[in-house]
């Protein structure tokens, strides 16, 4: 357990490094936007919006810069806290949000969409659908063979997201390579570049719920990572809690990937780097994921936004910039706390 | 009349059509420690399983202060019954503390965490085994016996009436073992709880019975009870030749006003003497 005054400063840290992060994003972009004219929008918002020659300045900031560093906090906080919360769930530190197959469940319902629809709504609507139900199926592959149900289920993930990935190449190879392809390719290599407040709105929604559920549990899922048994005689129902999990973390993935692309590595990673920072009481642990990914989400859309002038996709990026900081953490604290 | 803590009616249960429990009963009174010796494969920790709710009978019942097992949540059953198991399963680096502390989750609801009062509650627990100092250690980088004395603090902090114990000791050093032991034999004095504990050891059940402590033996043979009774009643020559077929010999001698008993074995039985 951590002494109080780190306990402060890091609870402090979690709350304030997300605005600043998020109001530093607003001063950076490939459009060259002068630093006090950007303090003066967000001061004198009236005299902006009511001068029409200035619209498309105040649009940049309020409707371009803004939603998506919101975006990019909370989906790369829900994809870190599901991350953290399954690990723990399931004993298996290699475990990711995606395990259950919403993010192959998810991807193929997008490509769907994208092939089919071609309508934002429909591909949110459609990611989303596939993702839950690519959970469910899992599960229900799961309760096929009769072992520890952590085992099975992850199994059951392994398997759903492999058929989900080959109908998504199956997908990728009868869409119209001029047109669809390279959408679907964009889209399942992750991006925030659509990002506006509607995207804003429909991913907040699941995911909003999702975290909730996650937060309230949390207790239970550090009694839930000693295993079925000491879990089951210190009094936690077992089914009850994990199938509370399993809905929460799928929610709150789906409505993330939906809106942002499969963004993988983060919902692996930031556990094991805040598990280094925090220790692993899951109390602690996963409001800090939730802080850290989001941030961590943050920068690294940053840096895919403003490096070179066309987008890097943020799947990408977040294992390159990812894994060497995963390392320089686990050097400095020689894994300490870490599984 | 006075409640047995624990009853067990004829207990049956199979696994994949193998019996593996054959009506058992027996019934565990407040303060009182029940041991029950038995080969590997007889059916022990089957048996507990069962009582611990984690195997469902095929026929019997269990009853707990008077209630049906089956009828408590997982919650009001963790108040009744802790359970210390042999040995812990790979976890992530939990401290001491926060090992202990999950001891307390039965009594903290399922969107809850337990608070203030129950970190001082598992503070206490673990000064009851002598293992304060060791609150910030990482849990899973103790050795056998630290980690065992850790579990039984978070059994005491659990509350609960009766304590399972699976082999407390198998893994452990000579003193270790009799730490753990002594811990057993004292908070079965001080807090008046039951137990009832595999092992296989015979000699901790002349311990306990030497400590003064009520205590009672089972011997298992095949999924049923071969003898119930005191320890010098069933820990004998007879009983040992037939169940384990170990020739034995018992001993006696005294440490001051202490009588110590034990039992030694001597050989195999070659067939003839005991049949």
């Amino acid at each position: 357990m951590l002494n109080k005054s780190y306990t402060k400063f890091v609870a402090l840290a979690c709350l304030v490094l997300p605005i600043m992060l998020i109001l530093l994003s607003l001063f950076v972009g490939r459009y060259d936007l002068k630093i006090i004219d950007i303090l003066s929008i967000l001061i004198e918002r009236e005299k902006w919006i009511s001068d029409p020659e200035r619209a498309i300045e105040y649009a940049l900031v309020f409707d371009i810069r803004l939603p998506r560093a919101l975006l990019a906090f909370v989906v790369g906080g829900a994809l870190s806290i599901c991350g953290g919360a399954l690990q723990g769930m399931f004993r298996n530190p290699l475990v990711d949000s995606g395990m259950l197959g919403v993010s192959a469940g998810a991807g193929f319902g997008a490509c769907l969409g994208i092939v089919f629809f071609h309508h934002s709504f429909m591909i949110y609507t459609l990611s989303f659908c596939f993702g839950i139900l690519a959970v469910l199926l899992s599960f229900l592959t799961g309760k096929i063979y009769d072992s520890a149900p952590t085992v099975t289920l992850v199994l059951g993930g392994v398997i759903i997201s492999s058929i989900f990935s080959a109908l998504i190449s199956f997908l990728k190879f009868v869409a119209d390579p001029m047109e669809k392809l390279p959408t679907i390719t964009f889209w399942l290599m992750g991006s925030l570049s659509r990002a506006n407040f509607e995207d804003m709105t429909v991913a907040l929604i699941p995911i909003t719920i999702g975290v909730t559920g996650i937060m309230l549990v949390r207790w239970r899922v550090n009694v839930l990572s000693l295993g079925e048994r000491e879990a089951n005689t210190l009094g936690v129902n077992t089914g009850l809690c994990r199938v509370i999990i399993i809905i929460c973390t799928s929610i709150a993935t789906a409505g993330a990937v939906c809106v942002s692309g499969t963004i993988g590595w983060i919902g692996l990673i930031i556990p094991h780097i805040v598990r280094m920072l925090v220790g692993n009481d899951n109390r602690i642990l996963l409001p800090v994921c939730l802080s850290v990914g989001g941030c961590f989400l943050l920068i690294v859309d940053l840096i895919a936004r403003s490096i070179v002038s066309t987008e890097i996709p943020l799947g990408v990026l977040t294992a390159l910039v990812g894994g060497p900081f995963f390392i320089v953490i686990l050097k400095r604290t020689k894994g300490g706390g870490s599984w | 009349m006075v409640m047995a803590k624990i009853q067990v009616e004829n207990l049956s249960f199979s696994y994949h059509d193998q019996k593996i429990l054959n009506g058992v009963s027996f019934t565990v009174e407040q303060g009182e420690i029940f041991c029950i010796f038995g080969p590997n494969g007889c059916g022990k920790t089957t048996m507990l399983d069962c009582i611990l709710g984690l195997n469902k009978p095929d026929e019997g019942k269990v009853f707990i202060d008077g209630a049906d097992a089956l009828t408590l949540s997982p919650a009001q059953k963790a108040q009744r019954i802790a359970y210390v198991s042999q040995k812990s399963d790979r976890t992530f680096p939990y401290t001491v503390l926060e090992i202990v502390l999950m001891g307390r989750t039965a009594y903290s609801g399922l969107f809850s965490s337990p608070g203030k009062e129950d970190i001082d509650i598992a503070e206490q627990a673990l000064n009851s085994v002598g293992m304060y100092k060791f609150k910030d250690r990482i849990f899973t980088k103790l050795s056998g016996g630290e980690a065992q004395l850790i579990k039984i603090a978070r059994a005491i902090a659990q509350k609960a009436r009766l304590i399972i114990f699976d082999e407390p000791t198998s893994h452990l050093d000579f003193r270790h073992e009799l730490n753990v032991i002594k811990y057993i034999a004292q908070i079965i004095k001080d807090q008046g709880i039951s137990v009832i504990m595999a092992t296989h050891f015979l000699n901790h059940a002349y311990f306990f019975e030497d400590c003064g402590l009520p205590t009672r033996v089972a011997l298992m043979e095949n999924g049923a009870f071969g003898a119930v009774g005191f320890p010098a009643d069933v820990l004998n020559q007879e009983n040992m030749a037939k169940i384990f077929r170990v020739w034995t010999k018992k001993f006696s001698d005294s440490n001051g006003d202490r009588v110590l008993n034990y039992l030694v074995p001597v050989d195999f039985c070659t067939g003839g003497e005991w049949q």
